[in-house]
């Protein structure tokens, strides 16, 4: 049996945590009373003093390591040995030799395009069913936003249980349509041509979620007298739909649009409990993890993870441009 | 009188009678997609209550007879069984241990700077802030594998360390723009008062500002609290040690040590419920801040 003392679990950790956050608090008044000693604007040392915990942060959790991983996907580095410079070496083999990649690019790229615009829209429904003048808003939103609040753990697991092929909840559900269309109960996450829909489904369950809450608070800041005006113009349901809601609501839409993207881009935990067959990829940051972290190819995983980082900003890039033409900020044209 | 003419060509329904129809639709949508919700979860936990031989039943028992509350303690029995001496409490200390250290840190580091970035005037403040807006926006795998061999280089691999001492810088950018939005909703004049009265920065800072940011707090102590709990990745990638496992961790561990014929998933449904109860509980006494949380930034812009 291993003994594990509770010093060296858990004793350790709570000294170098308190020591690190009493050294940020002593750095924060050193920096202040230096920056005072020489002269600088009391409420400018105060500020600087003030977010120095952040800025040491940036520093060392942010900056340092972005150079340090773009450097790595320049090279071969396995932890045990130096890194070696090798060039693009990592980003050739990326294009040209790696069928994995190509294959979880694709799974990744499908489900942002099919989970963000389903997401979105599903949301904006509930949204506006939940925005009509119904009776116990508070428990409908409630139950609406309870699936956000279960553990992606937890969700994944239901929901690959569910779609179990043979004593899931959904071939069960689905079995008189089988039977009617004479057709075998579909595999799910275990057919490579399924797992793609299983995890938009599995998706799309969160559309009761964060969504749904953020996009009602942003009908119910529209203004009242906006539709006023435009009952007095006879505008019916649709015409206010399209003309007075969805401008009023374009900030909040790309917000969630922005966010939906660079989230579903980023999907890890889902994908890492649920099996799913090889042939079908896998997703990207699952495929750093694995290379990085299984195989030790530390340099290869850096390129993937610089990739995607560009794959984002890019996409990201498209949708600012875009939303100069669909997003209307009121403040703005006064 | 209205001069408009009535037009005939709208179903000759009084409004009313539109009303109510209109009404019935919303209602039964409403129930429909609450079913959407509540019928996997109510799946989840009759999983949970089953006897293996019940798992496989078809057609599907919605109420499991017998209800096998043992599952329960069978399940943490068996999630113990992956490691010698890890038990439940263990399991849950660790997953606590994690949990709360990281959200403290978070709370404490994030107030202070936000406090600077929404109270103090200093040069660079604004392109600082901007940056730290763009940070959001990083994915956080390209910083993983070089924040890993930091620690690797620390020797502190394989401890809490990663999890928790880290959260001393600042924490995460979206919890502090979050929170410096609320601290600019709160009036100066109590601030300008307690300065006059001699008051110094930290005691302006601990005697007024947190009690009056104390909603603010609470939201994002719910969302972090949350989000500590659900982490899978940082402790999947940083303990080794199978008795400081958290509970996600120890989950992918024991579904990977069953085999696929037998994937004991009344198990599986048991632990996900130990595992969402305590967020569920928290999510019903503090609904007000879990929706402050999130709609913060989305709307004011």
């Amino acid at each position: 049996m291993i003994e594990l003392s509770f010093w060296d679990a858990y004793g350790s950790t709570l000294l170098h945590w308190i020591l690190v956050g009493a050294a940020i608090g002593l750095s924060m008044v050193l920096l202040n009373r230096a920056l005072v000693a020489f002269g600088v604007k009391r409420e400018t040392a105060t500020g600087y003093a003030l977010v120095l915990p952040w800025l040491l942060g940036l520093g060392i959790w942010i900056l340092y390591p972005f150079a340090r991983s773009l450097y790595l996907s320049f090279t071969q580095y396995n932890i045990l040995q130096p890194a070696q410079w090798i060039g693009t070496d990592n980003y050739v083999k990326m294009f040209t030799g790696d069928k994995q990649f190509w294959l979880s690019l694709r799974l990744t790229i499908l489900y942002s395009l099919f989970n963000v615009p389903l997401g979105t829209l599903g949301a904006l429904g509930v949204a506006l069913i939940l925005n009509r003048d119904i009776k116990g808003i508070g428990v409908w939103r409630t139950i609406y936003y309870l699936p956000a609040v279960l553990p992606v753990v937890a969700v994944a697991l239901l929901w690959r249980w569910m779609l179990s092929p043979s004593s899931g909840l959904i071939n069960f559900l689905l079995s008189p349509i089988y039977a009617a269309l004479d057709m075998e109960p579909l595999a799910w996450f275990t057919d490579p041509d399924l797992v793609l829909p299983s995890f938009v489904i599995m998706g799309m369950w969160g559309v009761f979620g964060a969504n749904t809450i953020i996009l009602l608070a942003g009908l119910k800041n529209v203004p009242r007298h906006l539709y006023d005006v435009a009952d007095l113009d006879g505008a019916n349901q649709g015409q206010k739909l399209r003309y007075v809601t969805i401008p009023m609501l374009s900030p909040t839409l790309f917000y969630v649009v922005i966010t939906g993207i660079i989230a579903s881009l980023q999907i890890f935990t889902q994908a890492f409990f649920i099996e799913i067959p090889r042939r079908a990829g896998t997703f990207l940051n699952v495929l750093i993890y694995r290379e990085a972290f299984q195989f030790r190819h530390m340099g290869y995983a850096s390129a993937i993870a610089w990739f995607q980082l560009i794959l984002i900003l890019l996409i990201t890039l498209l949708v600012f441009k875009s939303s100069a033409a669909w997003v209307y900020y009121e403040g703005e044209r006064r | 009188m209205t001069t408009t003419p009535v037009s005939v060509d709208k179903p000759r329904f009084g409004v009313s009678a539109r009303r109510t129809v209109t009404n019935i639709i919303t209602y039964a949508l409403l129930i429909l997609f609450s079913l959407f919700v509540f019928v996997p979860l109510f799946y989840m936990i009759s999983t949970s209550l089953k006897s293996e031989q019940q798992l496989f039943a078809w057609p599907i028992q919605w109420i499991p007879d017998p209800i096998m509350w043992q599952n329960y303690g069978d399940a943490f029995a068996a999630l113990s069984s992956i490691a010698p001496g890890l038990t439940f409490w263990r399991i849950l200390f660790n997953t606590l241990f994690i949990t709360l250290l990281a959200m403290t840190a978070e709370l404490i580091a994030v107030s202070v700077v936000a406090y600077g970035f929404a109270r103090f005037r200093f040069p660079g403040r604004n392109i600082l802030f901007i940056i730290m807006l763009a940070t959001m926006m990083l994915p956080s795998i390209i910083t993983l594998i070089p924040t890993f061999l930091i620690w690797r280089n620390l020797d502190l691999i394989d401890t809490f360390d990663p999890l928790t001492v880290r959260i001393w810088f600042g924490g995460g950018a979206w919890a502090i723009f979050f929170m410096r939005q609320y601290l600019l909703t709160i009036p100066r004049e109590m601030e300008e008062a307690a300065i006059i009265d001699g008051a110094n920065t930290f005691q302006v800072y601990s005697r007024i500002m947190l009690p009056l940011a104390r909603p603010a707090l609470l939201a994002l102590g719910v969302l972090i609290f949350q989000g500590n709990w659900n982490n899978f990745e940082g402790p999947l990638i940083y303990l080794n040690t199978t008795l400081k496992f958290p509970l996600v961790v120890a989950m992918k561990f024991f579904q990977g040590s069953i085999s696929n014929e037998a994937p004991k998933w009344h198990y599986m449904m048991a632990m996900s419920v130990v595992m969402a109860a305590p967020i569920l509980v928290i999510f019903f006494l503090a609904q007000r801040y879990f929706i402050e949380g999130l709609t913060v930034g989305a709307v004011k812009g």
